[in-house]
């Protein structure tokens, strides 16, 4: 006779016919399946997926369902419960901050291209999708995210280390908030040891995901949070217009040559509606960074419109991805912070320690 | 200068050999051995290389012979950090440096 019975074994060998697109294993040796309950023809299981951001979620459960209900005899009803657990990358315990699981820096070529909006609006979103989120804003000649994420108040010094401020759920520290409203004007060592200071001396508490927003271009600033952490990898924003990715690129190497991990590129201010009519300009050009990212192969996680909705909500403190969910610029932020999140879990699965043996 | 393989400066494993140097088995499959006075000589920080010149100010023949790395760690992802037994402690040896100064007969 047959063995009929419904087992743990024999769900998990269904399972395994379900592949994680991105990290090309399966679902089972992913070690993703947690909780399973067998009850009488009902299956129930979580699959823990490595973030809550994950585009293809929805994809994952009806694979999973239809994998164990045509895969295992008996079985009538299959309960899929989508969980999350963002996972960090593989680097020396010593050198990180304690607590932050991925540091995600956001950079770009030149200034004005909407790169703390964009930080901004990937924080919110990060943090929409239930992770653990913080933002450090280490733009020391522009901070603006103190503006864009309307949070009032100071940090405070508590026990030797700085309170982050907290708003729309995401946990701020910004150069900004040490001069108040003078100017910082800094030497090279000033500035390294600010943001030395606002990585490690800061009480974080449990991050799944901390985004830097760096300053434009190329300097101390960069160089500090390279040499200081290990960074997950880094996203560059810019404009369609050539000459901006033409420097660009150079944000892009530094990054190369520190061996900081491309997360993608997003593409600022892609093409404006007009109001009025309807009709599409592309103001700057269009498809340049899409382009770019093909020819260095480095993702492109997406195009942001030229919407006056985005530069509004930001000046009034409430980033568009909140204040209004359902437009299509926020819709393409949620999108760009998905393909954002897929990015850094492969990097996390990415096993490449660091460490140095001693004998 | 052609720009190296990825897997050619990404190290697999990193050994410190006490008394003898730093150890990098690369993902090409390469190791490379380094002794420490070889690396205090190459060392690429601003005190050991004229800044606009580019000339070398201080290589192996100004190194004490008995020289050693008392410490090493890593800098972000890209490079390490050693603290030499003559006190010396600025130079942030990228692992691109690294392979090119590979002393290996292979690579020499």
């Amino acid at each position: 006779m047959a063995d009929t019975a419904i087992t743990e074994s024999k769900v998990l060998d269904a399972l395994r016919s379900v592949m994680d697109p991105d990290l090309g294993r399966d679902i089972v040796s992913l070690n993703f399946i947690r909780n399973m309950k067998i009850e009488g023809p009902v299956v129930s299981f979580d699959v823990n997926l490595t973030t809550p951001a994950c585009p293809v979620k929805e994809r994952l459960r009806e694979q999973s369902r239809q994998a164990v209900l045509s895969g295992v005899p008996g079985v009538s009803d299959v309960r899929v419960n989508m969980t999350a657990e963002v996972r960090r990358p593989p680097a020396p315990e010593a050198s990180r901050i304690k607590g932050v699981k991925n540091i995600v820096a956001v950079g770009s070529g030149k200034g004005g291209v909407g790169k703390s909006t964009v930080a901004a609006n990937i924080a919110v979103s990060l943090s929409r999708s239930g992770a653990k989120v913080g933002l450090l804003d280490a733009d020391i000649y522009g901070p603006s995210i103190p503006i864009m994420m309307r949070s009032s108040g100071e940090p405070e010094m508590k026990d030797g280390t700085i309170q982050p401020v907290e708003a729309h759920g995401v946990k701020l520290m910004s150069m900004g908030y040490m001069s108040g409203e003078m100017p910082l004007i800094w030497r090279g060592p000033m500035a390294h040891k600010a943001l030395q200071q606002s990585l490690l001396g800061v009480n974080w508490g449990e991050l799944d995901y901390l985004v830097v927003d760096l300053p434009p271009g190329t300097g101390d600033v960069h160089l500090t949070l390279v040499q200081t952490v290990p960074v997950t990898g880094a996203v560059i924003v810019s404009t369609p217009q050539d000459v901006g990715l033409q420097i660009s690129m150079k944000t892009l190497r530094m990054f190369q040559q520190t061996k900081v991990p491309l997360l993608g590129i997003v593409e600022n201010m892609s093409f404006y509606i007009c109001p009025h009519c309807g009709g599409r300009d592309e103001i700057f050009g269009h498809g340049g960074a899409a382009h770019a990212a093909q020819a260095l192969d480095v993702p492109f996680l997406g195009e942001i419109p030229l919407d006056p909705a985005i530069r509004k909500r930001s000046d009034a403190g409430m980033p568009v991805v909140l204040a209004e969910a359902d437009s299509a610029s926020a819709r393409a932020f949620t999108e760009i912070t998905g393909k954002l999140a897929q990015q850094i879990s492969i990097q996390a699965f990415r096993n490449i320690p660091l460490t140095i043996i001693e004998e | 200068m052609p720009t190296l393989p990825e897997q050619a400066t990404t190290p697999a494993e990193i050994r410190k050999k006490s008394g003898e140097g730093i150890a990098i088995r690369w993902l090409d499959g390469h190791t490379s051995t380094f002794g420490a006075r070889f690396l205090r000589g190459r060392c690429p920080c601003a005190q050991c290389v004229s800044e606009s010149t580019g000339q070398r100010l201080v290589s192996e023949e100004h190194v004490a012979p008995d020289v050693s790395i008392e410490s090493a760690r890593t800098v972000g992802n890209y490079a390490l950090h050693f603290t030499f037994s003559d006190g010396h402690t600025t130079g942030i040896y990228s692992f691109e440096y690294l392979r090119r100064v590979c002393p290996c007969e292979d690579c020499a």
